[in-house]
């Protein structure tokens, strides 16, 4: 198979889901730039050139005035700029390993199409009804007949390529049924006039769940009708009102990688953060579809199901069509007339408009009337729709996505009556029950650790002790076990708590959704060992709890959106380990600014983290870093012997640890370097001086661990009784 | 006489270029909750068309709408046809939405020189306002 249905097969039988934006620009050289810049995206790409408005309804001389003038236009029109100027455009880009499309929008496509087979261009996109009703107001039968011209000329090319646009619609508040009834309806009457190359599209609408049954419904369409065709399914981002907040923006784009790759979508077309706004700028795209792919990378398909209601109703939509007339342009008008199709909210003279829908409690898309069409619902027209009840149905989904985890949680009543708290902490009993059940069946003692004392660990990156009036001494609550767990190496060799720990850290941090002031740790310190010794029973630590919380709660992660193909790589792969530098250095190359002497800031792990599929290890710290417990490479002064332990998906820092200092010498030395005052320390000096075993050892933070195994926003979300920094709270 | 004129009749639009429609449906609630009547002529209207419904309609006041990038070179060419039809040369006009593919506002100026009497950004309370305004003077 050649062209763009060829590029996609191949892509989609070598497991790699095909991203491709929905990027246009005026000006020739910008629009280059962006295809280069798609090329390549760390993903498996294909470009697009979406035409300007003007050029869709056909006013090329407006588009050549604003042309003439400068102004940018939405779009790229490639009626305006002559052939020479297009070509230059896609030369030496455009081949079999890079197909690109030409996305439109026009009822009157005839010189849109002749203009892209002028050009050597075989991939558009549209239909008659799906560029029609949301698109123009021309009739629906004059659509129809350009739209057959249209057909017949694109598919004297070979290996031409089209995609409906009928799984979009009006980007919102239609229920799945009709999309797809339409998505295949068009599909049909491309067939009809002699296309060979075909997508069916759905776009993603409120409820991953329904979409799913959705996907599954056009799969299943897409066997029974288009049998020996070159066809596939294409999903489309979210396109009704996009969340205004980036994370909003690329949480709900993953979502769609997901729902794409889990229903055997082939293709999809993404959305950018600046969806909300304005015309995405090329970079803006680069990072949609290199997201997209880094999600999709993480899924795996799910046994293929039978699309449910929805296959249902847009089967009895589709028959009922096909019942009207052999030609499937006659079948569409008068399907129109008669209300058999009616979509919601379409002011197009030629839609009943009687249906309506709505989001339902559980954020479905429901029929709140079918209006005329051949399926069950309530049939007449529904009143009661205002403004602001409107606004609130079209912002659903952006409120869903730009609802802020790091804004205050809410009462200690609602949250832990929330059912997503009850789960979460469910969650957090199994990793726990795990993780004792590996530590004792490998010789570790559980001791409870100590609140309070004199000193503690002094901690970094700016964060502050607590201290309490202990009988007129001012005592510390603890930022960390660490002195006392190398104290009671002198009982036991291997131990560990499930220690409570508080740092007032800046209230700045408030907003990282990786801070919070009271926290816990899983604190292991074991006698004798090597850093290697204490990094392999980390690893063994997090594949035993996040195994047994894969295998035990399967509902629970699914009641949390969480997918666990997350954990796919975890489970089976060992952790990766990097040096610092070598982080440092892949940072600086993609921009990032990272010094070399220093902790790995907060973007710059997060920039890491999303990079890998599994937790990888991040080892030998420099000096200035890290408590002076942290022992220093004895071959490589300045360098630690520690480690840090990331998670994958932007989660970052899940663990800290280090083979220790023990040596009192070395550790007053330490002390001063750090700044600390020796004097602090009066009875941890005085035992170590009386010599304490060498050791290594770690902790890892529980509540971020379990916010990156039930995939929270926020790692409040995974504390019972969560403080934020700098906010007064229950 | 002032009662029956507490109903403004306004024609509501795309321009040419534009297909959004979902801006139209909203605007058409909006101005119907204040009480008064609207033709929502829909997505793409050709200059030559809005032209002749408002000389069909002599409304109180027109209102586009234009959310695709496209609406101040639109807006401005064809507001610059109503007002050279002597019959709309004083009929309140106004432009509303994304004005431009920038997201920025700077396009308003040359509206406004072009011939409307105001331009809206998001800000529909703003809207409302000048829609209560304008009651007054039809009144009077
Ligand atoms: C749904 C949608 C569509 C649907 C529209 C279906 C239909 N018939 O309506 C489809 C998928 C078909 C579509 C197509 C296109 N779209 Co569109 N679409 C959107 C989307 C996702 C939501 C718009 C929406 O429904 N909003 C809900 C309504 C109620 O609100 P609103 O339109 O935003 O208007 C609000 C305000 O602007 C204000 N307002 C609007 N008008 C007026 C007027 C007055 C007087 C006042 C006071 C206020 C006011 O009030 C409203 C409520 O606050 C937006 C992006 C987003 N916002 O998330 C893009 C968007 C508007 N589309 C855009 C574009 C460019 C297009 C296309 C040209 C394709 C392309 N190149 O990408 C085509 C249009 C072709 C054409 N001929 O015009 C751009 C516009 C870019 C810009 N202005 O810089 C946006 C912003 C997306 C983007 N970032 O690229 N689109």
């Amino acid at each position: 198979m050649t062209g763009f249905g060829g590029f996609v097969a191949r892509a989609h039988a070598a497991g790699q889901l095909v991203v491709q934006p929905r990027m246009g620009f005026s000006d020739p050289g910008r629009m280059r730039g962006g295809l280069i810049a798609t090329k390549l995206a760390d993903a498996t790409t294909v470009g697009t050139l979406t035409l300007d408005s003007y050029t869709r309804v056909g006013a090329n001389d407006e588009a050549r005035r604003a042309l003439a003038e400068g102004a940018a236009l939405n779009g790229y029109p490639i009626v305006a700029h002559d052939a020479a100027t297009t070509a230059s455009v896609v030369e030496g880009l455009r081949g079999q390993d890079f197909p690109v499309q030409i996305r439109h929008g026009s009822a009157c496509p005839e010189h849109i199409v002749d203009a892209l087979v002028r050009t050597g261009f075989d991939a558009t996109e549209g239909g008659p009804v799906s560029y029609c009703l949301p698109y123009s107001r021309l009739p629906l039968r004059e659509s129809v007949r350009n739209w057959e011209r249209a057909c017949q000329r694109l598919a004297a090319v070979p290996g031409s390529h089209l995609e409906t646009f009928g799984g979009c619609m009006m980007g919102q508040l239609c229920p799945p049924s009709l999309l797809v009834a339409i998505s295949v309806l068009e599909g049909l009457f491309f067939a009809q006039h002699g296309m060979r190359g075909i997508s069916l599209s759905y776009a993603q609408q409120t409820d991953l769940a329904q979409d799913t049954d959705a996907m599954f419904a056009l799969r299943r369409l897409g066997e029974e009708f288009f049998a020996g065709l070159d066809w596939h399914i294409v999903v489309y981002a979210y396109m009704g009102v996009y969340p205004k907040t980036p994370h909003g923006a690329l949480n709900l784009l993953a979502q769609a990688a997901r729902l794409a790759v889990r229903t055997g979508g082939a293709r999809l077309i993404v959305k950018t953060v600046a969806e909300a706004y304005r015309i995405p700028t090329v970079a803006e795209n680069v990072e949609a579809l290199e997201h997209a792919a880094s999600a999709a990378a993480l899924t795996s398909a799910l046994p293929v199901g039978d699309g449910g209601e929805v296959y249902r109703e847009a089967r009895a939509l589709i028959d009922a069509v096909l019942n009207l007339s052999d030609d499937l342009g006659r079948a569409f008008v008068q399907a129109f007339a008669l209300g058999y199709l009616d979509v919601p909210y379409c002011l197009h003279p030629d839609n009943a408009g009687r249906a309506r829908g709505h989001v339902d409690a559980s954020g479905r898309l429901a029929w709140t009337s079918v209006g005329a069409m051949p399926i069950p619902g309530a049939t007449g027209r529904s009143a009661g729709i205002t403004s602001s009840s409107l606004l609130t149905a079209l912002s659903h989904v952006e409120r869903t996505f730009d609802w802020s985890p790091m804004e205050t949680p809410p009462s200690p009543q609602q949250h832990l009556a929330s059912p997503v708290t009850k789960t979460v902490m469910r969650i957090q009993d199994t990793a726990l029950t795990a993780a004792r059940e590996y530590l004792r069946d490998n010789g570790f003692v559980e001791l409870l650790p100590a609140i309070i004392g004199p000193v503690t660990d002094p901690g970094v990156r700016g964060s502050k002790q607590v201290d309490v009036d202990y009988y007129g001494h001012k005592y510390k609550l603890m930022t960390s076990a660490i002195l006392y767990k190398q104290a009671s190496l002198l009982g036991f060799d291997k131990l560990f708590y499930i220690a409570p720990n508080v740092r007032l850290e800046p209230p700045e941090t408030a907003s990282t959704a990786r801070h919070l002031a009271e926290f816990h740790q899983l604190d292991v310190e074991i006698s004798g060992a090597s850093r290697e010794d204490a990094m392999q029973v980390v690893e063994d630590l997090v594949r035993v709890m996040v195994q047994r919380v894969v295998t035990t709660m399967p509902a629970e992660l699914e009641q949390l959106g969480r997918d666990a193909d997350a954990f796919k790589d975890l489970l089976v792969s060992a952790f990766d380990r990097r040096t610092h530098a070598s982080a440092v250095a892949d940072l600086l190359e993609i921009g990032h600014p990272q010094s070399a002497d220093a902790e790995i800031d907060w973007q710059g792990e997060e920039i890491l983290s999303r990079k890998s599929s599994r937790p990888f290890f991040v080892t030998d710290y420099p000096k200035g870093c890290r408590g002076f417990y942290d022992r220093e490479n004895r071959d490589v002064p300045g360098m630690l012997r520690n480690f840090d332990l990331i998670a994958p998906e932007g989660y970052g820092e899940l663990c800290s640890g280090s083979e220790r200092e023990f040596e009192y010498a070395k550790i007053v030395a330490r002390m001063r370097e750090t700044g600390e005052n020796p004097a602090k320390y009066g009875w941890y000096l005085q035992m170590v001086r009386e010599g304490i075993p060498d050791s290594a050892g770690f902790g890892i933070g529980i509540q971020r661990f379990i916010r990156y195994v039930a995939g929270l926003d926020s790692v409040w979300q995974a504390s019972a009784y969560p403080k934020i920094p700098g906010q007064v709270s229950a | 006489m002032e009662l029956a004129r507490k109903r403004l009749s306004v024609v509501l639009s795309s321009v040419a270029s534009d297909s959004h429609t979902w801006n139209l449906v909203y605007l058409q609630l909006v101005l119907e909750e204040q009480g008064h009547d609207v033709v929502n002529l829909g997505a793409c209207v050709p200059d030559d068309l809005l032209v002749a419904e408002c000389l069909r309609c002599d409304p109180d006041l027109v209102v586009l709408s234009s959310v695709n990038g496209h609406g101040s070179q639109d807006g401005e060419r064809v507001v610059r046809r109503l007002r050279a039809c002597p019959e709309l040369a004083g009929t309140p006009v106004v432009i509303g939405g994304k004005l431009g593919v920038d997201g920025d506002g700077r396009h308003t100026g040359n509206l406004l020189r072009a011939g409307f009497d105001a331009v809206f950004s998001d800000d529909v309370d703003a809207f409302r306002a000048f829609v209560d305004g304008l009651l007054v003077r039809v009144a009077a």
